[in-house]
């Protein structure tokens, strides 16, 4: 049987992610700025981290007590569609490599992997009380997932999508300590709507991959949203997306570990 | 997929790794590609080896079981090493877990490639002994259908083919990048003799052995792959001695493929993956995964990543200039 104790520190990993995302939630707040248009990393993939989070934390954990299973099948069903009409959308305007490579591929491919968990579970305590008891090969009363070859296929292309966000993640480690700098100065007032200062953002030395200028970060004056005094490096590593390919990473490999403990 | 500055809107939720970022993000080479895909099997192993299965005492009578027919030099250590897991089974099983977790992880991201492409090389020489017996290559069990040499051994050689150095510029395929063309051709060569050898042994071409080996895969398996199997089992029956040697054939034209001109290597090459497959998904019904209780999905998915390896150059995708800075 898999240690309830293993299940607990992944159950803590998604509370830990599932936090994250509120917070970022919290500190853009998308529905004062206008900020809510749909982006590779905007406040959608936010919230359908945070929902997935509590889910699988719940999944995990016996003494987690989220929504009913039904509940949750709603909600994944919803996402998925969301986000199969996003990579659709997406497909449409930049052709069909979208599909698999674009911004949204990876989030269907997240809620339709939960989606999918949700609805196959097959087995006796199907009612949403955690998952202490699952596990596929040992025999007794345990949670199993329905079609199997599913939950493989689903396993495989989240660990495929784990390893390459990682890669692109520190890929691009010339130029992300610019990132920060340029979250800063840039970013902050984009998120306004206005175009100017993402293109400001476009010509400022973080992105041609130069050395950040220290003094850089002051130029950007007080940062909105009461972050004054706070320090702009936590801000701007909260809202980077980095941050969010972290949690992403941190999600698919913890998916990939349930759906394959449960064949 | 990477999140990337896109100008207008809401660029604080976007990020902006700006331009220069996206296109060294996107940009990745065939041998990245196929370092990435060895992560994602060392992913895939871990999460197996996280399963229920391996914290029962089933999984130290497995790992037991690979000393049968072994020289004892080879089994002493095998047996021990099997008891010692099933006294700390919790700790050891996650430590093993873990540890191939990290191998992924540590290929994936980028500053780390190197350390974790060494390190998978000494952890799977490691299991390819106390884990799979030396895949049964000393034990008479081998057998291209089964999984020899070893899947471990193959993200060995993997490893040290992707490894990101180049000793041959321009190579002609991406394996000869790191070892040159002759050393990685003569490996290639080694392997695929190798297996076609292990077909043709007593065990391999007896009558029913290769029928045998087939529906013993039927277990466990979901009903599609079972009935692939049963189909598959039923074509070949009593005809072991056949079938080993069209096999054997097969694998010694893969092995002498890549000493031909381009065109003739494709051909070879695409065999071998054709022939990789049937292995993973007949021989070896996907490692068993469907089944339960499999610590990886065993040898027919290395072999087909091996295969890419050796594609020419000119067919795969051509390292973009800037790339090398970053990539591999």
């Amino acid at each position: 049987m898999t240690p309830a104790w293993l299940l607990d520190i992944f159950a803590a990993l998604m509370l830990v992610v599932a936090a994250v995302s509120a917070a970022r939630l919290v500190t853009a707040r998308p529905w004062v700025r206008g900020g809510a248009a749909a982006g590779p990393a905007g406040p959608d993939v936010d919230v359908a981290h945070l929902l997935m989070a509590i889910a699988m934390a719940g999944m995990l954990s016996a003494s987690l007590t989220t929504l009913p299973n039904t509940a949750w099948e709603v909600i994944f069903g919803l996402m998925t569609a969301y986000f199969a009409w996003r990579v659709w959308r997406d497909a449409q305007a930049n052709g069909v490599r979208a599909l698999a490579g674009g911004h949204c591929a990876p989030h269907l491919a997240h809620s339709g992997a939960m989606l999918y968990m949700f609805l196959a579970l097959a087995a006796p305590a199907a009612g949403g009380s955690g998952m202490a008891d699952m596990g596929g090969a040992s025999g007794s009363a345990m949670q199993t997932l329905e079609y199997p070859t599913l939950a493989f296929v689903f396993a495989l292309i989240l660990a495929g999508y784990s390893v390459w966000d990682l890669d692109q993640l520190s890929g691009r480690r010339y130029v992300l300590a610019g990132a920060g700098v340029q979250l800063a100065t840039a970013h902050v007032p984009a998120m306004a709507g206005g175009a100017e200062p993402a293109a400001a953002a476009l010509s400022s030395p973080a992105v041609t991959g130069d050395a950040a200028s220290p003094s850089a970060p002051s130029a950007a004056g007080p940062l909105p949203g009461g972050s004054r005094g706070r320090g702009p490096g936590v801000r701007a590593l909260l809202l980077s997306p980095g941050t969010t390919v972290g949690c992403r990473i941190v999600m698919g490999i913890t998916m990939a570990f349930m759906l394959v403990i449960m064949i | 997929m990477s999140d990337i500055a896109v100008a207008g809107g809401s660029t604080a939720w976007r990020g902006g790794l700006g331009v220069a970022a996206q296109a060294a993000g996107k940009r990745v080479d065939a041998r990245r590609a196929l370092q990435l895909a060895l992560a994602g099997v060392w992913l895939l192993d871990a999460v197996l080896q996280y399963q229920s299965f391996m914290y029962t005492k089933g999984f130290s009578q497995m790992l037991a079981g690979t000393a049968d027919g072994n020289p004892s030099v080879i089994a002493r250590p095998i047996t021990w090493d099997a008891t010692l897991v099933g006294h700390h089974l919790v700790l050891v099983n996650t430590l093993f877990a873990t540890i191939q977790l990290l191998l992924g992880l540590g290929i994936a991201f980028r500053p780390t490639l190197r350390l974790a492409l060494a390190a998978s090389v000494a952890w799977s020489l490691g299991v390819w002994w106390f884990g799979e017996g030396l895949g049964g290559v000393l034990s008479g069990a081998a057998s291209p259908l089964n999984g020899a040499p070893g899947a471990v051994i193959i993200y060995a050689l993997l490893a040290v083919l992707l490894w990101p150095a180049d000793r041959q510029a321009p190579a002609p395929f991406t394996a000869a990048r790191a070892v040159g063309a002759q050393v990685a051709r003569a490996l290639w060569l080694v392997l695929w003799l190798s297996l076609a050898y292990f077909a043709l042994t007593p065990a391999n071409r007896a009558p029913g052995a290769v029928s045998g080996m087939i529906s013993g895969m039927e277990s466990g398996q979901p009903g599609w792959l079972a009935a692939i199997d049963r189909g598959a089992a039923s074509l070949v029956t009593g005809q072991g001695l056949a079938t080993s040697i069209a096999l054997a054939v097969a694998l010694v034209v893969i092995a002498a493929g890549v000493y031909m001109p381009p065109e003739i290597a494709k051909a070879t090459l695409v065999l071998a993956m054709v022939v990789a497959l049937v292995i993973w998904v007949v021989g070896e019904g996907f490692g068993m995964i469907l089944a339960g209780g499999a610590t990886d999905p065993n040898s027919g998915l290395p072999l087909v990543l091996l295969a890419l390896a050796y594609w020419p150059a000119k067919a795969m995708t051509a390292p973009a200039a800037g790339t090398e800075r970053t990539a591999s």
